[in-house]
Order: structure tokens, then C-alpha cells, then sequence
């Protein structure tokens, strides 16, 4: 059926596979001789790691490597960045605090990957998962924002004083100010901005293959950016240079508003060197754990990751109620 | 591992298997079958949903030796591969009934059971009631609705081919 002319229906392409089930998203994708990974994560909100023994879990049935922050840092894999820095009001740059993929010495959140278990099936590795055992020294932990940057609170990361990695404005400060003092009434507000948790409906998945032959890495990932994917994982993590790196995008099931943060689990799929042999690997949370994996592991939005976000604005107005100017207070 | 024997899409087939495998993972890595999605782990995104025995389950919440022998239809089986698209197929595509395309598998097989239930003249809150189980973030549900109701308007002209 073909369209021509201004006004004419423009029928998709891609509809055809979609809606006869044969799409190619990430999770479709089925390499020969594919093992799979599964992550331990903390169930703490800020822990040292003390120890992690995982002799038992290694010697499971199917297991193929257990990996913690440790192997991670001899292999000298770079950390996580994140892909959009914020400049503060004072000039100063953002305050990143060193982020590896499987958590290296301390947790800061539940959910943090503290190892990954690489097996033949899905079921050995979390089976095998069950059997690492993660020494933790618990730490105070916060999770009100007002609170984490309140006095005496505990400090998380070293370079972020008061918890705050950056501090930002907008605006006109004296054309607001003026606005102020001309209006004629001012009142106090609490808004209150919700925690965001990215949901695109297809949970994130990657697949990482390695060629010996070539020695080069091809990295499937539920991007929708994969030419930053694979600078960032080229240039950053390290896993290989550019051109010994493809990214491939297949379909992907949206990404709704998935901000340009970090991702830790694609920069596993790239560790071919401590597997016995180099397999494909492929990640993503099994049917049951799928979703709470994706949470847990999705960098929310710094800027809204807060679970009651109440800031107290001003809020000013003129003689027929409407608002002129607005500031935190 | 236990053995289990079924019949999909009309084929016989049998796997030995884990028996905490789900439908949804038979179904997805042992007959790479892929068409059905898993998008959480709560049952309630409605992307896994198959037909079993004629009605619409959702296969993640179902362990596969559960439906031993019962008779699956998948997305995949929903047409005749080298046939015309089933006409809640067809009408997904004309309404512009999906965007990323992840969920609409789970919603087209919701459909389907939908009026093999409630017959082909379908109403804006009869549909949305009845979608309840199936979620999708792209569309905000507004053309999966209309497609719904076109869908089963096509389906009365009795396309005889297709096993619904």
C-alpha cells in the first residue's frame, strides 16, 4: 500500500513484526552457546562489604564464574559515568562520586550489585546466587533528601559534602527579585516533586559476545542511544576500543524518559577474560525477577530520586492573583 | 526435571525441563517462540498473555507442567504464517494500535479472548474494563482501543481460516 501526496497515510513499517510476534528485542536474541548472568544485589541501604566467600556458589552445577567488585577492579574495568553533568550555581562542576558496575568495598543502596554469577542456565546462576555469602557491617542510612542534607548527616560519598552533588538555578535572580518587592502578596509553599522509576514495559537486557578470532566485543543492549553506548563503554569502561566494539540496538520496547545516567549491566557483558572460555553472556532479570531487577538497578533520575521531594518555594503574586515570581526559598 | 508433552500452535511437543520453568519461558527458550514478552514480575503487564485450551492465561504466571497436554496458541500461531494477518492483527496495524510494539502481542491475544467472550460489537468501557490486565507505556491505550473495536467488527465477517 503506498502513500503519495500531502495528506496521505503513512503506514509504519515495522508493524508487520510486531503484531505477528516477530520482533527481535534484546531478551529475543539467542547466541550459540550463550551463558547467562544473574546479579546479588544488597539488601541493605548502605553497608561495608566485609567479605564475600563464594567457593560454594562457584562449585554449583552450571556455574561458570562468580565476579564481585574485586575482579572488576584487576581487570582494571573503568567506572560508570554519568552521561549528562549539571554545573552548579557556583560555577563548580558536579560532585561524581567513583561508580563501578558491582559495588567495591561499600553498598549505598538496596538493590546495589555486589556480584554476578555467570552460569549455563538462568536457574543455576540464581540458584548459585542463593549460595554467596556477602558479610556486611551495617551503616546508618538515609532516605529522606531533607534529611541527607541536614546537619549531622551522614556523608555517603566522600566528594559530596551535605550529600549534595550539585546545586542549581535558573533564571533572572534581580528581574525575580524586583518581582518580589512589587507584588503585592507573597506566601510560602510546600511542592512536592515525586521520585521518578523509569518503566519502559520492556525491562533492560544486554548481550555480550566476544570473538576471539577477531578479538572484538558485540554488545546487544535495550539502548536507544548504542553510538553513546559504545563511547561511553569504549572510552570510559575500557572494554575495547571503538572499533573492536559494536553496539547493536535491536527493537526496544520504549524507554520512557529513562534518564541519561549510568548503566551498570551492559558494562558486564563485556568481561570475557575471567570466563573459562569466552561465551556469550547474556543478562536480564528472569520472568520472576525481571522487573524488581530493572528498578534496582535503573540509575533513577539524581535530580527527582527522592521519595518525597518537599521544597518550600515563595511564591509571589500580583493584585489580580497572578503569579509573578517564584523561589525556593 | 520433569518431563512435559502439549501441543502449540497446533504442533506436538514435548521438553524435559526444570519444573519451576513458567509457560512463558517454555515457550520463549525451548521453542524460541518469542513473540510472547515478559515485562514484569508481578502478573500484571499482561505482555505474556497466550491462549490455553481457547482461553487467554498469562503465561508467566503459569508453571509449564501445569497445562500438560493442553493445546496453546501463541501470537505466533494466531495467523497462518504465509496468510493474510488475522483481521485484530490487521486492525492493531490500520488504528496505529502500537508503538514500540512490546506489548501488543499480550494485547492482541487479550483481544481475541476478549470477543470470543463478549461478542463483536464492543464498547469504549467494555474494552477498557477488559483490558485491565494488560499495560503498555507507549500508547496511552486511546488507538489499542479503537483497533480493539475494529478488530471485532472484522472478526463477524467470519474469516474462517484463522483459529479463533
Amino acid at each position: 500500500m503506498s502513500a503519495t501526496g500531502i495528506g496521505a497515510a503513512v503506514r509504519r513499517k515495522e508493524d508487520q513484526r510486531f503484531v505477528t510476534g516477530k520482533g527481535h528485542y534484546t531478551d529475543d536474541v539467542n547466541r550459540a552457546g550463550q551463558c547467562y548472568a544473574y546479579f546479588l544485589r544488597s539488601p541493605h541501604a548502605h553497608a561495608k562489604i566485609k567479605t564475600i566467600d563464594s567457593k560454594a556458589a562457584a562449585a554449583m552445577p552450571g556455574v561458570l564464574a562468580v565476579l564481585t567488585g574485586a575482579e572488576l577492579a584487576a581487570d582494571k574495568i573503568g567506572n560508570l559515568i554519568c552521561g549528562w553533568m549539571i554545573t552548579s550555581k557556583d560555577g563548580s562542576q558536579m560532585k561524581m562520586a567513583p561508580h563501578p558496575a558491582i559495588a567495591h568495598g561499600k553498598v549505598n543502596y538496596v538493590g546495589d550489585a555486589v556480584a554476578v554469577v555467570i552460569a549455563e542456565t538462568l536457574s543455576q546462576a540464581k540458584d548459585a546466587a542463593e549460595k554467596v555469602k556477602v558479610d556486611y557491617q551495617l551503616l546508618p542510612a538515609v532516605a529522606d533528601p531533607a534529611k541527607a542534607q541536614g546537619q549531622g548527616a551522614l556523608q555517603i560519598h566522600e566528594v559530596a559534602a551535605r550529600n549534595t552533588i550539585y546545586q542549581w538555578h535558573l533564571g533572572d535572580a534581580n528581574a525575580v527579585g524586583a518581582a518580589f518587592r512589587a507584588a503585592k502578596h507573597v506566601t510560602k509553599l510546600d511542592l512536592i516533586n515525586n521520585r521518578l522509576v523509569p518503566n519502559a514495559i520492556e525491562p533492560r537486557a544486554a548481550i555480550g559476545e566476544y570473538d576471539a578470532g577477531s578479538d572484538s566485543l558485540t554488545l546487544w543492549n535495550t539502548t536507544q542511544n548504542p553510538h553513546v553506548a559504545r563511547l561511553v563503554m569504549s572510552a570510559f569502561v575500557g572494554l575495547a576500543p571503538e572499533h573492536k566494539l559494536r553496539v547493536i540496538a535491536p527493537d526496544v520496547g520504549g524507554a520512557q524518559n529513562r534518564p541519561a545516567g549510568k548503566v551498570g549491566g551492559r558494562a558486564l557483558r563485556g568481561i570475557p577474560h575471567r570466563c573459562p572460555w569466552p561465551r556469550p553472556c547474556h543478562a536480564r532479570g528472569d520472568g520472576v525477577r525481571r522487573r524488581r531487577q530493572d528498578h534496582r538497578s535503573a540509575r533513577q533520575d539524581h535530580r527527582q530520586s527522592r521519595r518525597l521531594y518537599v521544597d518550600v518555594f515563595v511564591l509571589g503574586a500580583d493584585l489580580s492573583l497572578r503569579h509573578v515570581a517564584l523561589r525556593p526559598v | 526435571m520433569s518431563a512435559v508433552a502439549l501441543t502449540v500452535n497446533g504442533k506436538a511437543v514435548t521438553g524435559d525441563v526444570d519444573p519451576r520453568t513458567l509457560l512463558v519461558q517454555f515457550l520463549r527458550e525451548n521453542l524460541r517462540l518469542t513473540g510472547t514478552h515478559v515485562g514484569c514480575d508481578t502478573s500484571q503487564c499482561g505482555a505474556c498473555v497466550v491462549h490455553v485450551n481457547g482461553k487467554a492465561v498469562k503465561a508467566c504466571t503459569v508453571f509449564v507442567w501445569q497445562i500438560e497436554g493442553a493445546n496453546v496458541t501463541t501470537i505466533e500461531g494466531l495467523a497462518n504464517p504465509n496468510g493474510p494477518l488475522h483481521p485484530m492483527q490487521e486492525a492493531f496495524r490500520e488504528h496505529h494500535g502500537l508503538q514500540c510494539g512490546y506489548c501488543t502481542p499480550g494485547m492482541i491475544m487479550t483481544a481475541v479472548d476478549m470477543v470470543n467472550r463478549k461478542g463483536h460489537d464492543l464498547d469504549d468501557p467494555t474494552i477498557r474494563h477488559e483490558l485491565e490486565g494488560n499495560l503498555c507505556r507507549c500508547t496511552g491505550y486511546h488507538n489499542i482501543v479503537k483497533a480493539i473495536a475494529a478488530g471485532a467488527k472484522a472478526m463477524a465477517k467470519g474469516h474462517a481460516q484463522h483459529q479463533t
